[in-house]
This record gives C-alpha cells, sequence and structure tokens, in this order.
C-alpha cells in the first residue's frame, strides 16, 4: 500500500522554507524502501480526503486567510480526519486548524475548528531559537519561531512540548504546539524534521507502526548541535 | 560647529580605524558625522543630484555600476561597498564634498529616512522577496514600508522601478513618475498573493505576467531586456555586456544604463563604462587559500542562491559552500530548504561554515554527494590545486572579500 503525504498550498503557506518538512519524510520513506507518493495541492486543486498525512505550512496574513479560503471549502480537511488522516501542522497552519487567529488591522479571523484553540496577536513578535521537552516519547525538541500570535488552548488538550527557550504558543503557558490522537502542530516553523528526525518518525510511525531502523546521522548531529547551543 | 570641521574630525577617527585595521573607517566616520550633526544627511545632499537604489538583491553591483556609468561625466560620490545604513550614507556623502552627483544603496528598511533626508531627483527599486525574515520583516510589510516612503518623494522625482516584481510595483504604482523596467523575470517565490487586495494573484502559464480581479496588474515597461538586448520606449536599442557574469548582473548592468541616460551619458558611454566591472566589493573577486584560486561570490537568500547557483553552474567543477547565521547572515537557516541545490549535482561540493550541519543535511536529502570540514583552509587542502568557486553568506563573503586581490 502507498502511504499519501498531502502538501497543503505550499505556494501561500511555505514563507519558512516549509516545503523541506515534506521533502525530509519523503527522503526518510524513500530510504526505508516504504512505497509513498506525495501530492503538493495548489490553489485551483481539491483537496483529496483519503491521504495518510496532511502536512500545512507557515506564511503571511494575506497567504494564511486566502489559505482558509480554500482549505475550508467542501469540508475537506474535517473528512479527512474522520476517514482518519493525520496532520502535521506549523505556525499559520497550526493557526488554521483553531476557532480563531488574528490578521492584519486588527482583524480576528475564524479558523476551521478542527481543533479548541485560538489565536490572538502579541504584544511582540516572538522571534528564535526554541527549545522544549517534548510530552511524547522522543527526544528534545529544537527549532526556530517567528511568529505575531499567541494561541491558548480551549478545550483540555496536550502541548507537543514544554518549552525550555523561546515563546512557543505564549500567553505565560510555556508549551509549543498540540498533539491529539491525528493532529501534531507546532510553532518550530520551517524544515523542523530536519532538526528534529524523532519527530519525524514518530508522526511516520503513527500510521505506519513500527519503522525499520534509518541511519542517517546527520540529522541527530544536527539536532545534538542545536540543542546544546540553544542551552 | 561647521559641517567641515566636523567631517574633518571624523574621517581622522576613521583613518585611525582603518590604519588599525579594526575596520574599512566608513562606519567609525559615518558615524560621528551624525552623532555631531544629526542632519548631517540632508545637509550633505542639498545642492546634490541624488539617486538611491533599493531592493532585497543587487543593490551593492547596481549601486556600484551606476557610480560607474555617471562618473563618465561627473564627479560622483557613492557608498558602493554596500555601506547601507545611516553611517555608511552619511560617510559616503562626506568624501567629495564638491561632487555634484551621489548615488547611494538604502537597506531597504531605511528607505523613508533616506528620502526625507536627501530628497532624491530619482529612486531605483530592484526587488524584494524573503530575506533574514527574524531581522528583518515579511515581504508585504516591506512593501508597505516602501510605499509609505516612496508618497513623500519631491515632486519631480523619478522613480524607475521592476515590472516584474509585484511587490515592487505597488509600491510604487501611485507615484505619477514611473519608468519601469522589466527584465522578464517569471514568477515570484512570495507573490501567491496580491500585495494590493490579498486575494490569491493570478499568473500567466509562462510566469512573465500577473493580475488580480482587482485591477492590480503588471504594468507595461517603458524599458525591456530580453536576452542581452535593451530596448527603450523611444526606440532605444543596445546590447549590454556586462563584466560581472550572470543574468542578475546583466539585468543590473542594464539598469545603470538607463539610469545614466537620465543624466545625461549615452546609453554607449554607459556600456563601455560597465563592461569593464569585473568585481564589485570582492563579489566575483579572486582568493587563493593554500594551493587552491577560488572565485568568491555571494548568496544570501533564495533568490540570491538560485542566481548564483545558475552563474556558478558554468564555473570549475569544484565548489566550496560557507554558510553562517550571525545576525547580518539571518539566524534562521530556514530558507536554505527553500532552495533547490540540484544544480550542484555532478560537482565537487564540500561545505564548511557555522551552520555546515544544517547545509549538509539539506543536501543530504537534496541527493548532493558532498565533503564536511571544518573552515576554509581544510576546503583548501581537501581540494589542492584546483580553480573554485566559493559560495559564502553576507559574513563569511565580507570576512573572505577582504583578501581578494584588487
Amino acid at each position: 500500500m502507498t502511504f499519501t503525504i498531502v502538501h497543503l498550498l505550499p505556494e501561500l503557506l511555505g514563507t519558512y522554507g516549509d516545503r523541506g518538512n515534506v521533502e525530509i519524510l519523503s527522503w526518510r520513506l524513500k530510504a526505508r524502501e516504504v512505497p509513498h507518493e506525495v501530492v503538493s495541492i495548489g490553489v485551483g486543486d481539491s483537496i483529496p480526503t483519503s491521504a495518510d498525512l496532511y502536512l500545512i505550512g507557515g506564511g503571511e496574513d494575506d497567504a494564511q486567510i486566502a489559505a482558509l479560503e480554500i482549505l475550508g471549502k467542501k469540508d475537506s480537511l474535517r473528512i479527512a480526519l474522520r476517514e482518519g488522516a493525520h496532520f502535521f501542522a506549523v505556525c499559520a497552519g497550526f493557526q488554521i486548524l483553531g476557532t480563531q487567529f488574528p490578521a492584519s488591522g486588527d482583524r480576528i479571523v475564524q479558523g476551521l475548528g478542527l481543533v479548541g484553540i485560538e489565536t490572538v496577536s502579541a504584544k511582540h513578535r516572538s522571534v528564535g531559537e526554541i527549545l522544549s521537552r517534548p510530552t511524547v516519547p522522543i527526544e528534545m525538541l529544537t527549532g526556530f519561531e517567528n511568529h505575531g500570535g499567541q494561541t491558548r488552548f480551549l478545550d483540555d488538550l496536550q502541548p507537543l512540548g514544554y518549552v525550555l527557550s523561546g515563546i512557543g504558543n505564549g500567553q505565560g503557558s510555556n508549551v509549543d504546539g498540540l498533539v491529539t490522537s491525528q493532529i501534531v502542530a507546532t510553532y518550530m516553523h520551517g524544515p523542523a524534521f530536519a532538526r528534529n528526525p524523532e519527530l519525524a518518525d514518530w508522526i511516520l510511525s503513527r500510521k505506519l507502526g513500527v519503522l525499520p531502523s534509518l541511519s542517517a546521522p546527520i540529522f541527530n548531529q544536527l539536532h545534538d548541535e542545536r540543542v546544546s547551543k540553544t542551552k | 560647529m561647521k559641517l567641515r570641521l566636523i567631517i574633518g574630525i571624523a574621517s581622522f577617527f576613521g583613518a585611525i580605524s582603518r590604519l588599525t585595521k579594526r575596520g574599512s573607517g566608513v562606519m567609525v566616520t559615518g558615524r560621528i558625522i551624525l552623532r555631531m550633526q544629526p542632519d548631517a544627511v540632508s545637509a550633505l545632499s542639498k545642492n546634490r543630484k541624488v539617486i538611491l537604489v533599493s531592493g532585497t538583491n543587487g543593490k551593492t553591483t547596481t549601486t556600484s555600476l551606476i557610480f560607474s556609468a555617471l562618473s563618465i561625466n561627473s564627479n560622483v560620490v557613492s557608498n558602493y561597498t554596500g555601506a547601507n545604513l545611516f553611517a555608511g550614507l552619511a560617510a559616503a556623502l562626506s568624501k567629495n564634498l564638491s561632487a555634484p552627483m551621489a548615488v547611494l544603496e538604502v537597506d531597504e528598511m531605511v528607505m523613508a529616512w533616506a528620502i526625507k533626508q536627501t530628497n532624491p531627483e530619482m529612486v531605483v527599486l530592484l526587488n524584494l522577496g524573503r530575506d533574514q525574515l527574524d531581522r528583518l520583516s515579511e515581504v508585504r510589510f516591506v512593501a508597505q514600508k516602501w510605499k509609505d516612503a516612496l508618497a513623500t518623494l519631491p515632486k519631480q522625482c523619478l522613480i524607475l522601478a521592476d515590472a516584474d516584481d509585484p511587490f515592487v510595483v505597488w509600491a510604487a504604482l501611485d507615484w505619477n513618475n514611473v519608468l519601469w523596467f522589466s527584465s522578464g523575470a517569471c514568477g515570484h517565490i512570495d507573490a501567491s498573493t496580491c500585495p494590493s487586495c490579498g486575494v490569491i494573484l493570478q499568473w500567466s502559464q509562462d510566469k512573465t505576467h500577473y493580475s488580480c480581479r482587482c485591477g492590480f496588474a503588471k504594468p507595461n515597461a517603458q524599458w525591456v531586456l530580453s536576452a542581452d538586448e535593451l530596448r527603450g520606449h523611444q526606440g532605444q536599442a543596445v546590447k549590454v555586456v556586462s563584466g560581472i557574469p550572470g543574468r542578475a548582473a546583466l539585468s543590473n548592468a542594464a539598469r545603470a544604463v538607463v539610469v545614466a541616460s537620465y543624466f545625461g551619458v549615452s546609453l554607449q558611454d554607459s556600456l563601455a563604462a560597465i563592461a569593464k566591472v569585473t568585481s564589485v566589493d570582492g563579489r566575483f573577486g579572486k582568493l587563493k587559500i593554500g594551493n587552491t584560486d577560488f572565485r568568491l561570490l555571494l548568496s544570501k537568500n533564495p533568490a540570491s542562491w538560485r542566481e548564483t547557483l545558475a552563474t556558478s553552474a558554468s564555473g570549475p567543477k569544484c565548489v566550496l559552500l560557507v554558510v553562517n547565521a550571525n545576525t547580518q547572515d539571518g539566524k534562521d537557516t530556514s530558507w536554505l530548504w527553500d532552495v533547490d541545490f540540484a544544480p550542484l549535482k555532478q560537482r565537487y561540493v564540500v561545505v564548511t561554515g557555522d551552520r555546515r550541519l544544517d547545509v549538509s543535511a539539506r543536501l543530504t536529502v537534496n541527493e548532493i554527494a558532498h565533503h564536511l570540514v571544518a573552515n576554509e583552509n581544510a576546503a583548501a587542502t581537501l581540494l589542492g590545486e584546483v580553480e573554485a568557486d566559493l559560495i559564502a553568506s553576507y559574513t563569511a563573503f565580507h570576512r573572505l572579500a577582504k583578501s581578494v586581490s584588487r
């Protein structure tokens, strides 16, 4: 069976090298000889509802709103979730999944409402290295954040990590992102999977089961270097 | 205190900085001038024709080429070594007080201040793209800053703006005295939505034209560079020859020719002067480390990496990449994943710099075989007696450019 990864709207939600996450997942699957395909969904394409994993990246305000309009059509993502799909959402993509997020001109925009979170404008932009202790059984998480929103949980949700350095979701929560049975989200933008190979494999294994081991020491070296520089 | 005396004092300390090898002395000179007379840039711009050049990529090269062309007919001052913030502008303008013209490279975020201070005769807007997003801002925000700044231009000011870049067009289109320039650039990584209204921007199949239902669209260009032929709206047609390699350099050379023509320099004279410029502030300069003869190239964001990789493709087989993430480079290396390094396939690739592990991870996924080494000396030892391109990010480039043979 072919494992299908859908990359949602890379032209709109890809400001911070987000396509790297897709490339890395594909590379890790290829190295393990796991049959897979990557479907890149552009602005005019219809969104499949039967894929295994959906990736949503980060973007600027206008692009985030334009993406929301497209993603909200036909309730495709809600249907995909119901069908058992998994999601990995970053930054603007994370915010879109919630009930609301801020836009330029002090506007508040209604999100997709797929998870119980809401995002408001932060007084100061959160920019810099972020280090967090994961709530799932993987090694320390390292990334770079650059966002003007603060996200709070409206439901009793599990964060992805407890922030040791950086801001993450903000509002004094000291947490980053969230984890549900099907969704993983984070403010670690860009290619979070480059620095966090265990996060990449953990997300894949939630859908694929135990994966064969993979020797790719450069990603572990990069992870260890960034963790030690951020501590 | 008289401005001439202030400049004398500042230049003295600048010379000490240079002689003691603390720096070029430019920033020291400029900072002292501004400290002693905060409106010095305004005072030094009076009775001068000032041209401002800004954009994400190509500022230094374009400024230098305009300087070369204008220098045929006039004394010109310029900051073409890339010091494009407040102090750099002050230092440049203080160099030759009798020079009637100034061509100044300006950081994108300093445009509002520079316009207010210098009352320019002409503004050259090159391009806007993602660059050091941790330090600067997202592209639409920078374009808005430009738009606001351009609204304060003196009435007679002429803008030469890039018609291929939707952000540049949006920033400049309210001005009534714009010359549009097109080099036929295709698409724009950051312009998937309309800068004017925010909905999806419609691009033609070949990505050379864009329009939006709100009415925003690519304007017709008065100056068009097609291959190496530059055509003007009054029937002008010349072949552009650049001494600096690459498509971007050719396009910048064409812009410089156009700018100079509005200040009385013939296209032919400009072209002859520009063709002689083969290196700007270390770019494409020669550098020997160990037994390896390097050609030094600067690359600092996805757009410039794409351009540099394309230019380097016709260069030597060996290539050394040096990537740092200091403040001036941008501390976030996510942009590496916006660059397709496939043009490096079949080449002998060596990687170093503070963030060599980030580069190595990127190249691994891009399936580019490469060698990781601790520094440039180790790279030279590995490469041996060959010619190689050395593509460096900002801080590494400027450190290495000091050793370029001039």
